[in-house]
């Protein structure tokens, strides 16, 4: 399967996000080793170098972590930093244009809450904050 | 000296047509370069002088060599696939092995068989009998078994169906490409080895129109999508190529800061095949 590029950002940058959602997501854990730089290549025929700046983009973030001779592997704690982090990016980065929008469009903010608040999503994100 | 292939003022006339027009690049190890160019450019020639088959004017060295006159040093070190098949068709494939390892001292008879026993070609096949997509897996799979530094591939996946082509990619950089190895490459199909590549290198009427890393294009060229007054703000700045889309235009502009643009509408980069019709028909224009 291909992943479709975005032409917007670099695909280093886009691999990283990538790995990112897929921490957030669970599929990858805090010790789970990340697919060979050349596996990664091949599937996706990206230059290696650029699989490579996609995964130190991870480690100078401190969420990857290279092993002598063993490759890469999620840093402990990765995904407790990494929600944090994407909290704090989405309060300062997204949550502004999506209350512009809302603003332009005049939703009802009531009704978009009314929405989104069902029980079990609310009950998650309450865990999840305890977690900090 | 890390280049691997060093061009300096290289010029190969067939009677009066100048097929290589004085053309200098270097090439360094651990690279993929792309080398793109309109038919009749001077791309084969200029593989063709890489690898000693034609001589030429200006010097070049390739790992070192002399190609033309140390050719046979050469050969041990590199690779080529050519557009044309040149397996011969009569041959079995075991049989073709045992010639290979006969006569190449860096070829690999346990690799080449663990390559293909993950493949459909069968060891007592013809090469006649292969299919198009199979030989260029067999070429392929000869080549990865040669311990060689450098690749070159001239059209390598013509007239294949998109899973052998998908693959024949897949294999180059699971089996052969490492950092210590470098591969030429040279496609008309250019999405498909975009994200591939480390270089490009565009050729038009035998010289050489661009020559850059892919990871400074973004800084070097950038397309404006605009319209109306904005367009004409942005003709200014001298443009290298314009075109329209969905009644839209599209100016790229190489060497212009995208500050200078940004205010004049959409930005992004362009992508190699965008870029090629740019410098190629915009140095026409």
């Amino acid at each position: 399967m291909d992943p479709k590029w975005n032409e917007d950002l670099p695909i280093y940058r886009q691999l990283r996000d990538r790995v990112v959602a897929m921490m957030l997501e669970g599929v990858l854990n805090d010790g789970d080793a990340l697919p060979s730089v050349r596996n990664v290549a091949a599937e996706y025929r990206l230059n290696p170098l650029t699989v490579l700046k996609g995964y130190q983009e991870l480690v100078d973030e401190g969420l990857v972590e290279k092993k002598r001779g063993r490759g890469m592997f999620v840093t402990e704690g990765a995904r407790k930093q990494l929600l944090k982090d994407e909290r704090r990016r989405f309060i300062d980065k997204e949550w502004p244009l999506v209350v512009a929008t809302i603003k332009r469009l005049r939703l009802n903010v009531d009704e978009l809450l009314k929405e989104i608040g069902e029980p079990k999503s609310s009950a998650g994100s309450k865990e999840e904050l305890q977690g900090d | 000296m890390t280049s691997l292939v060093s061009a300096r003022n290289v010029t190969k006339n067939y009677g009066s047509v100048k097929a290589v027009d004085n053309v200098s690049f270097e090439i360094e190890k651990g690279r993929i370069m792309g080398l793109i160019g309109p038919n009749g450019a001077g791309k084969t020639t200029l593989l063709k002088a890489l690898l000693g088959l034609t001589d030429c004017q200006g010097s070049l060295s390739v790992l070192g060599l002399d190609p033309f006159r140390q050719r046979k040093e050469l050969m041990q070190n590199i690779c080529f696939i050519a557009d044309v098949a040149v397996l011969p068709r009569w041959i079995r494939v075991n049989q073709l092995l045992d010639f290979l390892q006969t006569i190449h001292p860096r070829f690999s008879r346990s690799r080449v068989d663990e390559l293909l026993a993950r493949t459909k070609i069968r060891p007592k096949a013809k090469v006649r009998e292969l299919s198009k997509g199979m030989v260029t897996q067999l070429h392929l799979s000869i080549i990865t078994a040669i311990d060689a530094k450098l690749l070159v591939l001239d059209e390598p996946t013509i007239g294949l169906d998109i899973i052998f082509r998908k693959e024949f990619y897949a294999n180059l950089l699971n089996d052969y490409f490492d950092e210590e190895r470098t591969i030429i490459i040279t496609t008309h199909q250019v999405e498909e080895i975009e994200n591939l590549l480390s270089d490009v290198m565009f050729i038009n009427d035998g010289r050489i129109v661009l020559d850059a890393s892919m990871e400074d294009l973004p800084g070097q060229f950038v397309e404006l999508m605009t319209s109306g007054e904005n367009a004409d703000t942005a003709r200014h700045l001298n443009p290298i190529y314009e075109r329209d889309v969905f009644g839209q235009k599209v100016l790229t502009f190489e060497g212009v800061g995208r500050d200078k643009l940004s205010g004049l509408g959409e930005l992004r980069t362009p992508d190699l095949a965008d870029l090629f019709v740019a410098k190629i028909k915009g140095a026409g224009a």
